[in-house]
């Protein structure tokens, strides 16, 4: 009985697959035949993740080196740098996932990667906020929150999601929806 | 001369290391990108802050930072080799490649630029201050080869000779 659940469930998953890479824009996203197509978009979305990281990084070996703030107010431009990254990425991760949806979700480290990044967004939030905080009293590294370890954590986060994203190219199963069997 | 290099480097033990075993590619793939984080994170953080952004933290902190640029140069250098080493033709008659590497060299010479006309100037600012509009010159510089070298490194797949 559960067997026969599972396979029209995986039936299922293999239409909706189907029906998502057969969408126009999904055509449109993977043939469009110039260089300002896909390679584009994979060009955005490494463009977001140096944004995104790399100041989260540049802040993180902030606090390692021993952060004093003066008005938080002033890393806003950093920050704000960091969230267009992330909101670049966002965009441009959705229109890779949509050419090659059977591609990314039936590959494990996919969903490795995506909770490595919402842990990593979670951690620069925290970051950013207690910097926000305390950066109003010039003591960043104040009693109450480790901030090192925040930090620590953050830079092994986002390095853990660099390695898995790269990893995509070498480790999916399948291409295409078609390529699958319930 | 070119068919000679790349004959050479097709035949040597490096090629071997990283054409025969399956996961000297994405290993050095992934630590080529790590390394893209970090230069961003270093060099591209401490543009920002001269042309204005985070100026809550003085030049003098961030350029701190910039010696873990120097060890992801090498990081760069060493996987962006071993690439070289794997596929040379693949670069070689790449314009991708071409254009990337040019940006390296006036990325290289804008740093010496920078170092001899305006460093000491700048570290010397504190929290909060202003960059001079010549270090903002040399910032914007850096940050568009930054970019452009980015840009040239994700099409280098899509102009395979």
């Amino acid at each position: 009985m559960y067997g026969g659940r599972l396979l029209r469930c995986a039936a299922m998953m293999i239409d909706l697959l189907t029906f998502l890479e057969n969408n126009e824009v999904s055509v449109f996203i993977r043939e469009f035949p110039s260089v300002f197509g896909f390679p584009t978009i994979l060009f955005l979305h490494t463009l977001g993740l140096a944004m995104v990281a790399g100041v989260s990084i540049a802040i993180d070996l902030w606090i390692l080196r021993g952060a004093t703030a003066g008005a938080p107010l002033h890393l806003l431009g950093l920050t704000r740098t960091m969230w267009l990254g992330f909101g670049i990425n966002l965009v441009s991760g959705l229109a890779l996932l949509l050419a090659y949806p059977a591609k990314a979700l039936t590959n494990g480290v996919f969903y490795l990667k995506m909770a490595l990044v919402l842990l990593g967004v979670y951690v620069a939030v925290r970051i950013n906020r207690e910097i926000a905080a305390r950066g109003r009293t010039g003591a960043v590294l104040s009693i109450g929150f480790d901030a090192r370890r925040w930090a620590t954590g953050s830079l092994m986060l986002w390095a853990a999601a660099t390695v898995t994203g790269r990893l995509l190219a070498y480790t999916y199963n399948v291409l295409f929806a078609y390529e699958l069997t319930p | 001369m070119m068919r000679e290099l790349i004959h050479w480097l097709t035949h040597t033990p490096v090629n071997h290391l990283v054409m025969d075993y399956r996961w000297t590619w994405p290993t050095a793939e992934s630590l080529h990108f790590c390394a893209l984080a970090l230069m961003v994170g270093t060099v591209g953080t401490f543009d920002l802050r001269l042309l204005g952004l985070g100026k809550g933290i003085s030049p003098a902190t961030l350029h701190y930072s910039i010696r873990f640029g120097v060890a992801r140069f090498v990081v760069s250098v060493v996987t962006g080799a071993l690439f070289i080493f794997g596929q040379p033709d693949q670069y070689f008659y790449n314009n991708a490649f071409k254009v990337k590497v040019v940006c390296l060299l006036l990325l290289g010479l804008n740093v010496c630029a920078f170092y001899a006309l305006e460093a000491r100037q700048v570290l010397k600012l504190g929290a909060g201050d202003d960059a001079p509009p010549r270090a903002k010159v040399f910032a914007a510089i850096s940050l568009t080869l930054l970019v452009a070298i980015m840009c040239a490194g994700r099409m280098l797949t899509f102009y395979r000779p």
